[in-house]
């Protein structure tokens, strides 16, 4: 157990909670407000991830502008994956996002020469001899790092300057979302998550107002794929299995879909789940081996939904008549 | 009654087809402006078909609406309603899980906090959500509804949901309004209250109404002409009184029970 008090790990963690926090956030706008059951959420993420290190290495554009062009792209097809399935009812759409997901990781995987295929962004085509897409922002997490060393010594490191990157993004993406959601805009919202026909009878543009919280939740996803790849350094296509859009939907019903704030929380708990199950090495568990043992994750992940479901459908902070009013 | 000799909706020749099922077959009607009108018929005539029509939830196979001049059978719901003509459902739809002050406020038309673009323009959007809120306690007051306000509407009773859903309507201050069966399980009192207020609206701010009713007898004073419907068709068109009389409306309708009574 001796893994488990080291505070590295859990910076970690805890960097990885509040990417994995802003990507939640884009879920939660989604479904939390317009009732959008989006289960694609993750190919936001590695078109913008993919995006960076593809413009980086292989064109040598500047990180940030190719990190702009990410988040715009993962926009462009929140966009157009909305045009194309929107009007699909809920269920379905669903199925769509999943296949919309599974079609941008394996036109990944299968694009070698451009994103490197199986090998990851390691086997991008480097004509300049980058070598890597990250050297304009790790100058600033080293100079935050540098900052931290006074405090915490030889604990300051790469993760910990990314906690210090993220969670102040995480904070004000939340903040303002939650400032969205006072508007009367979120309030059609939220009425269309129940029922499409009132409001279109008293004059509003449904798919308009589902469209665009799309197109902002796809944004916070593309958001989070920044983050990823900073944090990462490198991609490969299995980062984005659907699990991972998963992973964004325990947070948002641990934290309860209707409370942006909870998220905060939720994203540290998740963290904790998602960080803990390596730990599970005592008998009867260590029989398993240690690759085995990672799927334990996933069984504990779902067994935490299921629970929630279960006994509190409106999460930790969520209003219970929100979520079960017939 | 103040009716204008002016038409506000004109209905020509609309069918609509569903498969082999024709609900609504060359339907013709003219409404003048500051009308009162009941579309009246037994259960599956096509009342909330031609609503459905109308409003734009469905598009006609055949024929043409026309609301004030303009064209409004190929065009979408959300824009029929933003032009004036707003209906309600049969059964009271309200959203369950908005308050019931939040289900009036959302009517309000040209609120510039439902575009994304008005975000920014947080002073306006604080000064329509005072005024929208305002105006919704005071509809809620109207009805008795006012002790609900900051529920969640799903808790409402059926007949409360009904008086939701109209006081809703009324919020878009249309120019028309379509109401499918805006009584149906409310009571007496609360009916004859109701009646007054639309009759009170019709003054006011001249708006013209359609209304479904299953019961001739609540709609009779109230209502200046009659539509009768069965099988897709109208059968009867014509002054309250008429239509009592209607030897055709009987059959189809009426039937025993006004002989008897």
């Amino acid at each position: 157990m001796g893994a488990f008090l080291q505070p590295g790990f859990w910076v970690f963690v805890l960097a990885l909670a509040g990417i994995y926090g802003i990507f939640a956030l884009g879920l939660q706008i989604q479904y939390g407000v317009g009732g959008i059951m989006n289960f694609g959420h993750v190919g936001m993420m590695a078109i913008s991830g993919y995006t960076i290190a593809v413009l980086v290495i292989k064109y040598q554009w500047s990180f940030w502008w190719a990190a702009f062009i990410g988040v715009f792209l993962a926009a462009l097809l929140g966009a157009l994956l909305g045009l194309t399935t929107l009007r699909l009812s809920g269920d379905y759409f669903a199925i769509a996002s999943i296949a919309f997901a599974e079609i941008t990781r394996y036109w990944i995987l299968n694009t070698d020469s451009v994103t490197g295929g199986t090998q990851g962004t390691l086997a991008i085509p480097d004509p300049a001899g980058i070598g890597g897409y990250t050297t304009q922002p790790d100058v600033i997490l080293t100079w935050i790092s540098d900052r931290l060393y006074p405090l915490f010594g030889q604990e300051a490191s790469r993760d910990m300057s990314m906690i210090f990157i993220v969670w102040p993004f995480l904070i004000l993406f939340i903040w303002i979302s939650s400032k969205l959601q006072q508007t009367s805009w979120a309030r059609v919202l939220r009425a269309t998550r129940e029922d499409d026909e009132v409001p279109r009878s008293l004059g509003k543009n449904v798919f308009r107002f589902r469209l665009q919280t799309l197109v902002i939740g796809s944004v916070f996803g593309g958001i989070a794929g920044v983050f990823w790849a900073l944090q990462f350094a490198l991609l490969a296509p299995e980062d984005f299995l659907r699990i991972v859009t998963f992973y964004g939907w325990m947070i948002l019903i641990l934290a309860g879909a209707t409370r942006v704030k909870g998220l905060l929380v939720s994203a540290i708990f998740f963290g904790f789940l998602y960080g803990a199950t390596r730990f599970l090495e005592f008998w009867p568990l260590s029989l398993l081996s240690s690759p085995e043992r990672a799927y334990l994750r996933v069984f504990l992940i779902g067994f935490v939904i299921v629970l929630l479901m279960v006994k509190r459908p409106q999460g930790l902070f969520g209003k219970r008549d929100e979520m079960v009013l017939e | 009654m103040p009716t204008s000799d002016k038409t506000i909706l004109e209905v020509k020749n609309i069918s609509v087809s569903f498969g082999g099922v024709k609900p609504v077959q060359d339907v013709s009607f003219k409404i003048a402006e500051n009308s009162f009108t009941s579309v009246i018929g037994p259960n599956g005539a096509g009342k909330t078909s031609l609503f459905n029509l109308i409003s734009g939830m469905n598009k006609v196979s055949s024929g043409e609406i026309i609301f004030n001049g303009e064209a409004i059978h190929s065009i979408h719901t959300h824009k029929i309603a933003q032009k004036g003509l707003i209906r309600t459902f049969q059964g009271a739809k309200i959203i369950k899980r908005l308050t019931v002050a939040e289900n009036l406020m959302m009517a309000v038309q040209g609120n510039p906090g439902d575009n994304l673009s008005g975000f920014f323009r947080k002073k306006a959007r604080r000064e329509f959500e005072e005024s929208a809120r305002a105006e919704a306690l005071r509809r809620l007051d109207q009805v008795g509804l006012s002790k609900f306000a900051d529920e969640y509407a799903g808790i409402l009773s059926g007949g409360q949901r009904k008086l939701l859903d109209l006081s809703r309507a009324l919020m878009a201050k249309p120019s028309m309004l379509l109401l499918d069966e805006p009584f149906a399980g409310v009571n007496p009192t609360l009916v004859e209250k109701l009646l007054t207020v639309l009759a009170q609206l019709r003054k006011e701010h001249a708006m013209t109404f359609l209304l479904i009713e299953h019961d001739l007898e609540t709609v009779m004073n109230i209502s200046d002409r009659v539509i009768v419907m069965a099988d897709g068709k109208i059968i009867a068109d014509g002054l309250p009184n008429s239509i009592y009389e209607n030897e055709l409306v009987i059959d189809a309708y009426l039937g025993s029970r006004r002989k008897d009574a």
